[in-house]
This record gives structure tokens, sequence and C-alpha cells, in this order.
């Protein structure tokens, strides 16, 4: 029988209906063609804008092959850093001009590995080029938000299958993190602790939607599962700030998000998703804002595989259809040999 | 000698207005359908410059942009479509230019002289194809 499940933290409700599940070797997806002429390749550098940020070798030129890690401004940007903000009202409505950055973090030289396949300290680089572009937007008074998304396969967005990240850093703080950081907040001013944690601590007492736990991290598959797989990973010390996390850390998140990543490849068989980072916004003084952030939020990442395709019920509703129950999902995951 | 441009896109009435407005501005205008007789065009005229919608049957501007790419040929191109969201698709990069598709020509045909003159300099320092 299917079961409607409350997320703690948004209040959001979730369908399980297991019993319309595939189990996960029949859930296929398709393979995408790969070796067509990228613009991402090492050597193509002529290709793409100039380096915003890389990690190289040493003696090698910017712009040029040598790198391990590279990121870029978007060509073509959805958001620009150029110009002044602009707010303004029109009637009830509200505008303002097209401000903040787009930038793509090149993962690999090679067009070949995915994320998952790559060495874990080749993935510590990648997290250490999400925090210093992170950091360095940070100082750009106009931006409230920074947002690094992965889309891997078609089914999730990407166009292209190089391995890359895109960064939108945004003058607002986005509808879905601001739900998150206020039902962090009434959680901690009822119960004066972050619920993130009260999370981790349950997850760890019950084990039945725990993946992994290694490194000062922990990797779920959430109560509430939006889609089949879904997976979060948290630092299970309180961190609510991913600038905040030390060396140290980023290699232990290198070492679980592979896991994690290669679970879902070898269950699935590659499928196509999207990761987010959600972290604590932009801390910037203004009118009515709250000062408890660093107490009652969490940062984590969120793994979605596309397998299923939201449609009018989802829509109409903000419910979603999960047909795997995230305990299976969990199971299946953990039992998966990597 | 007027520089060749080449105009794909699906949409005829698109294809006449460029044509004329381009044209005025002293240019040689050559037209294309789709990508498929857009690649074709490429190979035949050698044009300077290729303006490309990018929704079109058959051959895509996206298909056009990958298989433009794989023959290793250098042209400045211009994304001109009705749509925003393809500026996502990272294939776009291929292309010098997105510009959205608007009734006043004016900032096209001044990213078309801005780009041309680009080619031009590249051409006389000799690092042109």
């Amino acid at each position: 029988m299917s079961e409607l499940r409350k997320d703690p933290i948004v209040g959001r409700w979730v369908i399980v209906a297991p019993e319309r599940s595939a189990k996960p070797r029949e859930i296929k997806q398709p393979q995408e063609e790969r070796g067509k002429i990228c613009v991402l390749c090492e050597g193509n550098e002529s290709n793409t804008p100039s380096e915003i940020l890389a990690f190289r070798n040493p003696g090698t030129a910017p712009n040029s092959p040598g790198w391990q890690v590279r990121v870029v401004p978007n060509k073509f940007p959805v958001l620009r850093v150029e110009g002044e903000l602009g707010r303004s009202g029109v009637g009830i409505f509200d505008m303002m001009n097209g401000i903040g950055a787009h930038e793509v973090i090149i993962e690999s030289p090679s067009h070949e590995l995915d994320l998952a396949f790559l060495p874990i300290e080749q993935i510590a680089k990648v997290l250490k080029a999400y925090q210093a572009r992170m950091i360095d937007l940070a100082n750009d008074r106009r931006l409230r938000y920074t947002l690094l998304f992965k889309n891997q396969g078609e089914r999730a967005g990407a166009s292209l299958a190089h391995p890359h990240t895109q960064l939108m850093a945004l003058p607002i703080t986005p509808i879905l993190l601001k739900e998150e950081l206020i039902g962090a907040k009434e959680h901690f001013n009822y119960k004066e602790r972050c619920i993130f944690c009260d999370i981790i601590r349950q997850e760890r007492e019950l084990k039945s939607r725990v993946i992994s736990e290694m490194e000062n991290f922990i990797t779920i598959a959430p109560y509430a599962s939006r889609f089949p797989f879904e997976m979060w990973i948290l630092p299970s010390r309180h961190n609510a700030d991913f600038m905040k996390v030390n060396n140290a850390d980023i290699a232990g998140l290198a070492k679980i998000l592979k896991d994690s990543l290669l679970r879902l490849a070898k269950a699935l068989s590659n499928p196509a998703f999207n990761y987010i980072i959600h972290t604590a916004p932009y801390r910037r003084p203004r009118h009515d804002y709250w000062t408890t952030i660093d107490e009652d939020y969490h940062w984590h990442i969120e793994i979605m595989p596309r397998v299923t395709t939201p449609a009018g019920f989802e829509w109409g509703t903000g419910f979603y259809i999960n047909p795997t129950a995230p305990e299976d999902a969990a199971q299946y995951l953990r039992e998966e040999e990597i | 000698m007027n520089a060749t441009i080449l105009v794909v896109d699906d949409e005829e009435s698109i294809r006449r207005l460029y044509q004329l407005e381009l044209m005025d501005e002293g240019y040689k205008v050559i037209l294309a359908a789709d990508g498929q007789e857009g690649l074709q065009k490429v190979e035949q005229e050698n044009p300077d410059l290729v303006i490309l919608d990018i929704r079109m049957p058959e051959v895509d501007g996206i298909e056009f942009l990958d298989r433009f790419t794989q023959t290793g040929k250098k042209l400045p191109i211009i994304i001109n479509s009705a749509y925003t969201d393809y500026r996502m698709d990272l294939t776009t990069w291929a292309a010098e230019t997105y510009m959205v598709k608007s009734s006043d020509l004016s900032e096209l045909k001044a990213e078309v002289k801005k780009l041309l003159v680009g080619k031009m300099e590249i051409s006389t320092n000799g690092e042109g194809d």
C-alpha cells in the first residue's frame, strides 16, 4: 500500500508507492554518445572564455593544456556580473536586472570518465574549486547565494558529456533554499537543535536509510525522498556553511561523494542525475534577517537520479510520487559492491 | 571583395528579410533552409560568417554546430534564435555570439560587422585558415 510521507524540514509531501516500483536492474538507462568534439576537453582551451581559476601542472600557462580542474565563465551566461542591480517595482511586480555569475567548472581534462570514476584526489580538487569560487563570489555585495549544480546525462539537462558542474551566483536567495532555512529555523526555535543533526542522529539509530558513513560524512536516502534512489550527503559534525569545510573534510567529502556516485552508477547502470549543494546564503546584514543560521542550518549535497519524470500531478500539487521506498533504495545501494 | 554571409533558418520570411537587410549593407548573402543544407553551403560557397537558427527540422542548429566543429574549420557563427534557453546548452560555445531574434536587426548587423572585422584582422596577421 502506498503511503504519504512529510519532509520534516520543508513540510513537502511525497507519495511513496512501492507497488509501482521497478527493481534497480530493470531501470535501464540510455547510454549517451561520447567522442564528439568537445569545447571542454584539454587542448580546446581557445574555444572557451578565459579561465577564472585552474589547478595546473607547474610551468603551464593559463588557457593552455596542463590543467586538472578548470573554471571558466559561461560563454553565453544567463546572468552577468556587469551592471547595477536596479531593483524596481512595476505595479505589484518586483524586478531587477539580470545580475549574477554563471560559470562552468570543468572537472577533468578528459572527456571519457564521469566524476564517479575519477580518482579521489581529483574529486577533492573539484570540490576545492567549488569552494574557492563560492568564497570569491561572496566578496560581491550584490550577490546573496551561489548555487553549484551538476547535470549528468541528457535526461538531467546536460548538453555535453564532458564531466562538468555549473555555478550560478544570484542576487536573491532561491525559494527552495529559503524553505529549508525557514523550516530549520522553526525547528531550532522550538527545540534549540539543528533539524539536520536530529535527522542524522535518528537515521544512525534506525540504520535502514543509511547508505554509507565515512570520514565525518554520512549518505542517507531521505525519509521523504522525492525520487527513486535520491541520496543526501551530510557532514556528521554540524556545519551550516560549505565555505567553512576544511581541507581534511574536503578529502573526506571527495571519498564519500565518489562512494555514493559509484553505488548509484552500479545500481542503475549509470543513470542521469542532478546534484546540488545547499549551503547557508551569504550573510548580508539587513532588516528582519536572522542571525542563527550558523546554529540552525546544515549544508548538504542532494543527489537526484532522473529515472522518473515529474508530470501534471507533481506540478499541480508540489507533491512527488516516488515508486521506490527509500528503505529499499538504501538497501540496494548499501549492498552494491564497489 | 564583399564578405559572404550564410543565413541558415527554416523560416522563409526570416531568410528573405535577412537577405534584403544584409544586401543593403553590401554583403553577398546565401541562404539555407536547414542545418544539412547549411553544411553543404559552407562546403560549396565558403562563406565568411554564418547566422544560424537553432530550432529547425532534421538537422537543427545544435547538430550543425557539432558537425561543423568536427570539420576542424574556423568560421564566425552567430546563433540567432527566438529562444534564450539554449544558452544553457554548452554545445552553443562553438559559436561566437548568441543573439535572440528581434525585429530590429541593427544589433545583429553591428555584430556581423564586428566579427567580420575581427576575422579580417586574424587573416591579416596570418593566423587564419
